[in-house]
């Protein structure tokens, strides 16, 4: 084996940053082929092969800068490499061809496999792994679960999409990668693993922060590397930096908030701007020593997730509320007797007439997409659900097509699934519910979960007088209140949406409308 | 009883009393102290006449080459000195008016007088006339700006041996000048006094003129000079000056030896530090003389400030004010550290102006940079103005894509540098710069082409040659 190094002297040129491998880990060369793209001071300088044989790995990833004589990578001499240099050249590959998980078996020959992030829902940008189940070097089952991940909305575990040997883990525990990015390699040899992420895969590596003994060989201590890219993943540029405009630089400097924990911005191409960074506040690792008694640690994602998205929402959406209260006698009687042949919960009554009210209120299960208002044509709907450290609503949908029965089942189904982590149909509801009814909660107002039209609020069936025809009477009474996007409901629907969710509760076996 | 401020500042120069106004529009009751002309180095013995100098040099260098744009000068091309002193004088009354009225207009209490401390945050003032006021103040701000140097042993007397303070005021022209110090201040005045007829000879101690700035400036300019008919001693020194009759006779480090009537130091500026009784202030000097302050430009004294060519930091007009701004902020409990980007400007013509590092400075710091170039004579306005001399140069971060600096030497640069400071201020990187649209046909284009030129996307130049060597093996 040899080492191919740098020049070490190169006219004009004090030190060169790597920009891409143009030969691949098992790739024969001869004597002249083209192996690495450079950026120099003076411009571009690509470093041919002196020898022909195999390239094993690299030293070096893109997007570090070198001084002159460093090691770049690893060839063996190959008895029957092609003879002469010029002759047979092989083409060049203009940029090291991105390799896809194509089969379920990783680990023949030069082949590694990376297991990506997966994205669990049109919304997720970014996951953490928080803990690895397995380790580096362990034979993989395809659906074994490798690591817990957290996402802005949930945790979940993460079930091995291939088989293999896992030989190198590239997520650390606790930070971020961007969805699709490796997270781990399969591969048969350390080499092939190491020789993959160095390599610039479709320009995938250029953003991955590798294990600093990711490279097969010893480094010896010549190994000359001036400076290494260090960032998150989630919001690097081509050029490796943190993309943000520049007033959002700006606030971030005087605040002390660390750009690369933002995550992705708003702007294009994920920038992030200023308005990103409304509400945030320096960095946990920051300066902010806390003061006595004070306990100081990072928001989590879900935190940071929940406070921008309802933040968002209250500034953005112009909420109107309507209230109004029902005679919960009836319903509760329902309810006693569907709970037995159903298994349903009070809740889950309220989702189905909700479903049923939203069929004859087409706005309500509508949606501003741009400048178009895009009408759905059936009725899903997020179930708000409290768990240890925030909310998540998992989306039930077509309810409208639901009995009463099905539903419970399905509501059941995914209530656990999310409080296990994992979230079903994100992204798809029209409208929510909330209910506090279970803590004796008299009234309250909800925020909207954008872009739905509407959330609704549900409160506990409390004992009340009941005025009915001039008569008081003993009962029971629950108030709901609606808040409502104004861009896509007004007033009066608003109105006559909760005046007809009234007459199916207070009559779930009327004529009107059966819910059972 | 000594009146009471909450802020008083010493000197009106461009850093003074733009801290003054500052501090006035932030609400503090203030004052300024100035012993000589409102406007300071500035406005009386620098930035403006100079430039209402240079531009009677330049349009009559214009004209001499009228030919060239195809129009016809009748008669004899020349000039009023007197007509141009004049313009010059004028200006300078204009713009002093000026500042008395901003100062007016915002309540600013003017003390004409020399300061000098008799306590922390207590200050005397003794008008030319003798009188004497004692002032304290809550927050104070030193402004009190730099003088020419001059050169111990050299002849003093200051018609024939002069700095910019003289220069800028001369009652007739030189015939034969000798301009010690290659910096900015001597490539103006050597371009100036050129136009003007005047035989002009530069000797710089350094390797190229304009030492402060990216080399590749100076070695631009220095063909420019050439062509004119300046000529510049490099690498030299003056090892003696004397009074020969009425000329000057010097003798270089080369060993030659020469005479002229005239002479302008300008190897440097020094700070007016002393006389102001600083110490009974407890507040430090390093050991050229600049009063040191922190990053939010506050000295050893709390509440005592220094900005501008007195602390060292730059200096220039625009970084005195800038600093101003930011102590008189500081001062009244709004500030933060001071660091922002300093352009410089250099009004000969081509202009010379730049922003951020120099070529030099990233690399001593060991920077990964990429350098992009572009030569203005390629650019359509250009050409069809006739101002082809130039090039833009700017430095790329590789590994951030980050501007560093930026460097421009032509038509036009000290106005084009202002897009440059607010992108190197704001670290805008070279790929966003490429991607922004820059009106079609400037000079400012030429820093759109050479940001494209350093990431390898230019396609106004032929392409990029790409170095190719064999790997070493080990």
């Amino acid at each position: 084996m040899s080492v191919v190094c740098l020049p070490s002297s190169i006219p004009a040129v004090s030190s060169a940053t790597v920009v891409r491998w143009l030969k691949s880990p098992g790739d024969e060369v001869v004597s002249g082929d083209a192996l690495v793209e450079l950026e120099t001071e003076s411009g571009l300088l690509v470093v041919e092969a002196a020898e022909s044989g195999k390239v094993l790995g690299y030293r070096v990833k893109p997007g570090q800068t070198l001084l002159a004589g460093a090691e770049l990578a690893e060839m063996a001499e190959v008895a029957n490499v092609r003879q002469s240099a010029g002759m047979t050249k092989q083409p060049e590959k203009s940029v090291a061809e991105p390799k896809q998980t194509t089969g379920n078996t990783a680990g023949d020959g030069a082949k590694a496999t990376p297991i990506l992030m997966p994205q669990a829902g049109n919304t997720m940008e970014e996951g953490t792994v928080i803990s690895w189940r397995v380790k580096e070097g362990d034979t993989i089952a395809v659906g074994q679960i490798l690591c817990e991940i957290e996402t802005d909305k949930a945790t979940m575990d993460f079930e091995s999409p291939d088989a293999g040997r896992l030989a190198r883990i590239v997520a650390k525990v606790g930070e971020p990668v961007a969805v699709k990015q490796p997270i781990a390699v399969l591969a048969a040899s350390d080499a092939d693993a190491d020789a993959f992420l160095a390599g610039g895969i479709g320009g995938v590596g250029q953003t991955i922060e590798a294990k600093p003994q990711a490279v097969s060989a010893p480094v010896k201590g010549n190994n000359q590397v001036s400076s290494q890219r260090v960032a998150s993943p989630a919001v690097l540029g081509n050029g490796g930096r943190v993309k943000a405009s520049p007033a959002a630089r700006k606030v971030a400097a005087e605040r002390g908030i660390e750009l690369a924990s933002v995550g992705v911005g708003s702007g294009p191409g994920g920038r992030i701007l200023s308005s990103d960074l409304a509400g945030l506040t320096a960095t946990a690792a920051g300066n902010g020593a806390a003061a006595a008694g004070e306990i100081r640690r990072p928001l989590s994602k879900m935190r940071r997730a929940i406070g921008l998205n309802l933040q968002q929402s209250k500034q953005t959406v112009p909420h109107f509320y309507v209230r109004t209260s029902i005679d919960a006698d009836p319903l509760m009687a329902f309810y006693r007797e569907q709970k037995v042949a159903t298994g349903c919960t009070l809740n889950d009554i309220i989702v189905l007439a909700v479903g049923r009210a939203m069929m004859e209120f087409p706005a309500v299960r509508s949606q501003i997409v741009g400048n178009e208002l895009v009408e759905y044509p059936h009725a899903n709907i997020g179930i708000a659900v409290g768990i240890d450290d925030g909310l998540v609503v998992p989306v039930v949908t077509n309810v409208d097509t639901l009995s009463l029965g099905s539903l419970a089942a399905e509501t059941k189904r995914i209530v656990e699934q999310a409080r296990k982590g994992r979230l079903e149909n994100i992204g798809k509801g029209h409208f929510t519910i909330s209910n506090l009814g279970m803590f004796g909660v008299e009234e309250f107002s909800a925020i909207i979960n954008p872009p739905e039209s509407g959330i609704l609020a549900v409160s506990a069936a409390r004992e009340a007088v009941i005025v009915e025809n001039g008569a008081m009477r003993a009962g029971r009474s629950m108030t709901m209140t609606l808040s409502a996007d104004h861009r896509l409901v007004d007033g009066v629907m608003a109105a006559k949406f909760m005046q007809r969710l009234k007459d199916l509760l207070e009559h779930p076996l009327g004529e009107k409308g059966k819910l059972a | 009883m000594a009146d009471h401020y909450q802020l008083l500042v010493i000197g009106a120069g461009p850093g003074g009393y733009v801290a003054a106004l500052k501090g006035a529009q932030l609400g503090a009751k203030v004052a300024v102290v100035e012993k000589h002309h409102l406007g300071g180095t500035c406005l009386n013995y620098g930035c403006i006449p100079s430039k209402a100098l240079l531009s009677s040099a330049e349009m009559l260098h214009s004209v001499k080459q009228a030919d060239k744009w195809g129009v016809k000068v009748g008669g004899d091309v020349g000039f009023d000195w007197s007509a141009i002193t004049g313009h010059k004088d004028k200006t300078i009354r204009q713009l002093r008016g000026g500042i008395a009225s901003l100062l007016k207009g915002r309540g600013v209490t003017q003390l004409a007088g020399t300061a000098k401390f008799d306590a922390p945050g207590r200050v005397v003032v003794t008008a030319a006339e003798g009188g004497q006021q004692v002032v304290s103040a809550e927050k104070v701000i030193i402004a009190t700006g730099s003088a020419p140097m001059r050169i111990p042993g050299w002849p003093d007397d200051p018609a024939l041996v002069c700095t910019s303070d003289e220069a800028v005021h001369w009652q007739t022209l030189p015939k034969k000048l000798l301009i010690v110090g290659g910096g900015v201040i001597g490539c103006e005045f050597a371009c100036m006094m050129r136009s003007f007829g005047v035989e002009v000879t530069i000797v710089e101690m350094m390797a190229g003129i304009l030492p402060t700035l990216d080399a590749d400036l100076g070695s631009e300019l220095l063909k420019t000079f050439k062509q004119r008919g300046i000529v510049c001693h490099l690498d030299t020194n003056v090892e003696e000056m004397r009074l020969k009759g009425e000329a000057v006779a010097v003798r270089l480090s080369s060993g030659e030896t020469l005479e002229f009537d005239r002479v302008l130091v300008a190897t440097g500026r020094k700070p007016n530090s002393g006389g102001l009784g600083l110490e009974k202030a407890g507040i430090s000097l390093d050991r050229r003389g600049f009063v040191e302050v922190n990053e939010r430009l506050e000295t050893k004294t709390a509440g005592h400030f220094t900005i501008g060519d007195a602390n060292g930091r730059s200096m220039l007009a625009h970084a005195a004010s800038a600093q101003g701004v930011a102590a008189a902020e500081s001062a009244l409990g709004h500030g933060k550290a001071f660091t922002a980007a300093i352009p410089s400007a250099v009004y000969t013509y081509p202009e010379v102006a730049s922003v951020g590092m120099t070529e030099a400075e990233a690399r001593d710091a060991g920077l990964p940079i990429a350098i992009g170039r572009f030569p203005i004579g390629h650019l359509g306005k250009a050409m069809a103005a006739r101002h082809q001399e130039g090039f833009v140069k700017i430095l790329r971060h590789r590994e951030t894509g980050e501007l560093l600096g930026a460097h421009m030497i032509g038509h036009n640069a000290t106005e084009c540098i202002a897009a440059a400071t607010a992108l190197v201020e704001h670290k805008v990187s070279l790929p966003e710069i490429a991607e922004t649209v820059w009106a079609h046909p400037t000079i400012g284009e030429a820093m759109k082409e050479a940001a494209e030129d350093s990431l390898g996307v230019g396609l106004h130049l032929p392409p990029r040659k790409v170095m190719r060597l064999a790997a070493a093996m080990a």
